[in-house]
């Protein structure tokens, strides 16, 4: 998993201005699989996310910043690998 | 062993043994079965049956309404010292049953056939067989896991307070309770002593009194002297024997909603003037704004909405990825970040492209079906 620190997600959900509920249900609704309690301790880093649940937490924070009009800034860590 | 059908594929079958009654869906639980589920499930209760099972092995569809059923019934049979067993859920079913915070409530029950190749991680998002919740409720279990975490013990330190304030300035206020509905079921969530939590209980027993109604009906309701009060025949007896005499109950809401009462009992008739009812109007709001905090400021009804569109949406991007996996021969996984790849290359949201998915899917699969019939012809 690179040198990618997990606590970073919690800095661009602060950017995306998204309270932890928030971003749960965005997550949640992107199929996002692990409660808001366990969201919650991977954007901290308290937890260790799957690579798939990590790219859902980016890819949930990054249409936010689409939405804002901005770009996708959250890198996904599954890019890196096959597809 | 009754058979009952249903729209949508929907049958339950019932069969009840002593104090157990055990419930085997089959087809899909929606919006309209969820209230046939609910009816079953009262009833069933209401006979004495304080051990109830729900078969979910043979199921294919549960929605939100469904969900928030299994809720309120759990609820309800734990208040009576009984349980809601959960009979052969699929893996995706016990895990959205944690993930709404049911899975507390139920015991879960594999079927005596079990075995754990059904455990592997791909079932849980084949588009046939997912479940989904849409829109009627669940908001008590899922606001507590949306929202902005909230500390039970400052909540309830809070309220307590409120409590004790309410008491020590309303006039004539002998006891103060705060009655919360949660998943349908009114619970005391704060009260000054014992009395006044037998006072609760023995309306939410009855199903009346001035806490039920002002709970429901959004409204204060003062009960100023109960010897003469007609409103509540079951529930008036109760109080008289405790040796209460007036009963103010002022609602308490989030929004638009009506989520409880702040009730204050006296052992004095007619104990509470123009001035205490405002005050304990004050009180009220101030429980209400406790709560309000604590459910994320979002009422039922937003909720319930925002919560319907994103099952909604988790059900397109779910069968575009079953479209993907079938198409391409790939794992889930694997499926999901295509489809995020294309959405992100064409600009668009997930569920956009995942929508453009699935209605090509469906018109290649007319296409097949119509050269099918032309081939037949």
């Amino acid at each position: 998993m690179s040198e990618s620190p997990i606590d970073v997600l919690d800095g661009y959900r602060l950017d995306a201005q998204l309270s932890n509920g928030e971003l749960w249900l965005r997550y949640f609704e992107l199929g996002g699989m692990s409660t808001g309690l366990e969201l919650e301790a991977f954007l901290l880093g308290f937890l260790q996310p799957t690579i798939h649940d990590h790219d859902v937490i980016a890819h949930a924070l990054n249409e936010r910043f689409f939405e804002m009009g901005g770009n996708h800034p959250v890198p996904y860590l599954e890019d890196t690998e096959r597809v | 062993m009754t058979d009952i059908g249903a729209d949508r594929g929907f049958r339950l079958e019932a069969s009840f043994l002593g104090f157990e009654a055990v419930l085997a869906l089959h087809g899909e639980v929606d919006m309209s079965s969820a209230s046939e589920l609910r009816e079953r499930l009262d009833w069933a209760i209401d006979q004495g049956h304080r051990f109830v099972v729900l078969d979910v092995g043979d199921l294919d569809f549960m929605d939100g309404s469904g969900l928030r059923v299994i809720g309120s019934a759990a609820n309800r049979l734990l208040l009576s010292g009984g349980a809601l067993t959960i009979r052969s859920p699929s893996p995706f079913f016990r895990r959205l049953l944690d993930i709404v915070r049911i899975g507390d409530l139920v015991r879960v029950e594999r079927p005596i056939a079990a075995t754990d190749d059904a455990d592997t991680a791909t079932d849980h998002r084949l588009p046939v067989k997912a479940v989904s919740a849409a829109s009627t409720g669940l908001s008590g279990f899922l606001k507590r896991v949306a929202a902005v975490p909230s500390d039970d013990d400052v909540v309830n330190s809070a309220l307590r307070l409120v409590v004790a304030l309410a008491q020590a300035t309303v006039g004539g206020a002998d006891g103060v309770s705060i009655s919360l509905r949660r998943h349908g079921v009114l619970a005391t969530v704060a009260a000054s002593d014992q009395t006044i939590m037998a006072m609760d209980a023995g309306q939410y027993e009855t199903g009346e009194g001035p806490c039920v109604d002002a709970s429901v009906q959004g409204r204060r309701f003062y009960a100023d002297v109960l010897n003469t009060e007609a409103r509540w025949p079951a529930f008036t007896p109760k109080a008289l024997a405790l040796g209460i005499s007036s009963i103010l109950s002022s609602p308490l809401e989030a929004g638009t909603t009506s989520i409880g009462a702040l009730n204050i009992y006296s052992r004095t008739p007619a104990a509470f003037a123009v001035r205490d009812q405002h005050l304990a109007s004050l009180f009220a709001r101030e429980a209400s704004v406790i709560l309000s905090d604590a459910r994320a400021d979002v009422t039922d009804q937003e909720f319930d909405d925002r919560m319907g569109q994103a099952l909604r949406t988790r059900e397109l991007i779910s069968q575009a990825q079953g479209v993907i996996m079938h198409r391409d021969g790939i794992g889930e996984d694997l499926a999901y970040t295509r489809l995020r790849r294309m959405s992100l290359e064409g600009g668009r949201l997930l569920r956009e492209r995942a929508q453009e998915v699935v209605d090509a899917a469906r018109h290649r699969a007319d296409a097949a079906d119509l050269l099918r019939e032309l081939d037949h012809e």
